[in-house]
């Protein structure tokens, strides 16, 4: 990996909003590979994701991680081939109707795409209808559905039944996450996997995906 | 108003529900109030009143000044007591006195912060936390962060249960939703609910459990009571 390179992924890694956007451009001018620079970047918040695990960085460092690629891949989408994201699966992530917190969700879409899925975030207060949508017109492998609210975990069933009904069950495996979550529900609300953080995710997804 | 507590009646609660009991007359002495901040982790929440239900003596009742709380009061269990919890998803019901207000509420705008007094007193609230944000990050980060956190927020609700004089955290409040970019506003709270546990009115909306039984999980959707 060229110097430049190591500079970005260690910028994303040590949470550097200020300067990842003139980083990044520097790595570009420096006739760097788009790829490689993404690579870089999702190779940077792959050890941030290491480093949660360890209980060196704590929940807002993901967030501002995850705001640090935001910025970064600001600069660099325009020059980054279309499909060069997304080979390990589409997933379909949301928060369920009548609920509107998504800040584990944002992690485990900004987790899930630098690690290679395709993700459709359709983002909180989501009706069923509309995952059902997504699932099919993005032929989807998999639905991440957060929620917090205990009020809200009907909703887990509801989307289950949707999907079932519209004949999409057996194509997708859906996994559920967030606060009010647990093995127990997920058993009774007949999804395939719980996850307990952003970086547990992307081992459930890759994991549902080869299935 | 109903603050009186049987004689030998315990109570364990949440900071910021003690902070609206003790204003319903229960004595500080009389409550065990634990962190406000456990709510973040439910597993540590439910080994804290574990931990603290277990050290009660004696069979009195022991009322939980919690809601469900991401089903962190789920699976307590007491030896030789009765335990009571009210069947709500967490003290914002408890504040606005029913889970059917709390429902109703979250209808009419999802993206609602609530405050109260205990909230925002509480040394983890979410100004707290801003400014630890603050210390670690320098300003700017803080604020990106924050924003981050609170993106579907659309309004910070200041819940007036009427149990203290709201000024000085009308003030606060206001400047924090200003802060975030929040739009404010007072809302009316209850202590209904509140005065029904301490008075021993425990309904469906409670779940009052044997000695050596489990608390259970319910399903709060479509089995509501209603609304005295």
């Amino acid at each position: 990996m060229g110097e430049q390179l190591d500079i970005v992924g260690k910028a994303v890694t040590d949470l550097e909003l200020e300067e990842i956007e003139q980083l990044v451009s520097g790595a570009l001018d420096a006739g760097e590979e788009p790829q490689a620079v993404l690579d870089a970047m999702c190779a940077g918040m792959g050890a941030v994701g290491g480093l949660f695990e360890e209980g060196e960085y704590f929940l807002a460092d993901l967030v501002l991680a995850g705001e640090v690629m935001k910025d970064g891949l600001k600069v660099l989408e325009p020059h980054l081939e279309v499909d060069s994201m997304g080979k390990k699966g589409t997933v379909v992530l949301f928060t369920v109707k009548g609920d509107v917190h998504d800040i584990g969700k944002n992690l485990v879409g900004t987790m899930l795409s630098t690690s290679g899925f395709n993700v459709i975030d359709l983002g909180v207060d989501v009706p069923k209808e509309k995952v059902v949508d997504a699932v099919r017109d993005n032929s989807a492998q998999a639905v991440g559905m957060s929620v917090l609210l205990t009020s809200m975990v009907d909703s887990i069933s509801d989307v289950v039944s949707a999907l079932s009904a519209a004949g999409l069950r057996d194509n997708v495996k859906i996994a559920i996450g967030g606060a009010c979550t647990t093995q127990q529900l997920a058993d009774k609300m007949g999804v395939d996997a719980l996850g307990r953080d952003a970086v547990e995710a992307v081992r459930i997804f890759e994991s549902l995906c080869e299935q | 108003m109903s603050g009186e507590l049987a004689p030998g009646v315990h109570i364990i609660a949440c900071a910021t529900v003690a902070e609206e009991l003790s204003r319903l007359g229960v004595a500080r002495d009389r409550m065990i109030v634990l962190e406000f901040g456990l709510h973040m982790d439910p597993d540590e929440l439910r080994k804290t009143l574990q931990a603290s239900i277990d050290a009660i003596e004696g069979d009195d009742d022991i009322l939980l000044g919690y809601g469900l709380c991401s089903y962190a009061v789920v699976g307590l269990k007491s030896r030789s007591h009765r335990l009571v919890i009210p069947m709500v998803q967490d003290c914002i019901s408890l504040f606005l006195g029913s889970e059917e207000a709390r429902m109703a509420m979250l209808e009419k705008e999802p993206g609602t912060y609530f405050l109260t007094k205990g909230w925002i007193e509480a040394p983890d609230s979410a100004y707290a936390e801003f400014k630890r944000l603050e210390e670690r990050y320098g300003e700017q980060r803080a604020r990106r962060v924050a924003r981050a956190m609170l993106a579907n927020y659309t309004r910070l609700a200041l819940i007036d249960t009427g149990n203290y004089k709201m000024d000085e955290y009308r003030t606060f409040a206001r400047a924090q939703a200003e802060l975030l970019g929040l739009k404010f506003e007072e809302i009316p709270g209850s202590n209904r609910l509140l005065e029904r546990m301490l008075s021993g009115d425990w309904d469906s909306e409670f779940q009052v459990v044997p000695p050596a039984a489990t608390v259970a999980m319910p399903y709060l959707q479509g089995a509501q009571p209603p609304t005295p």
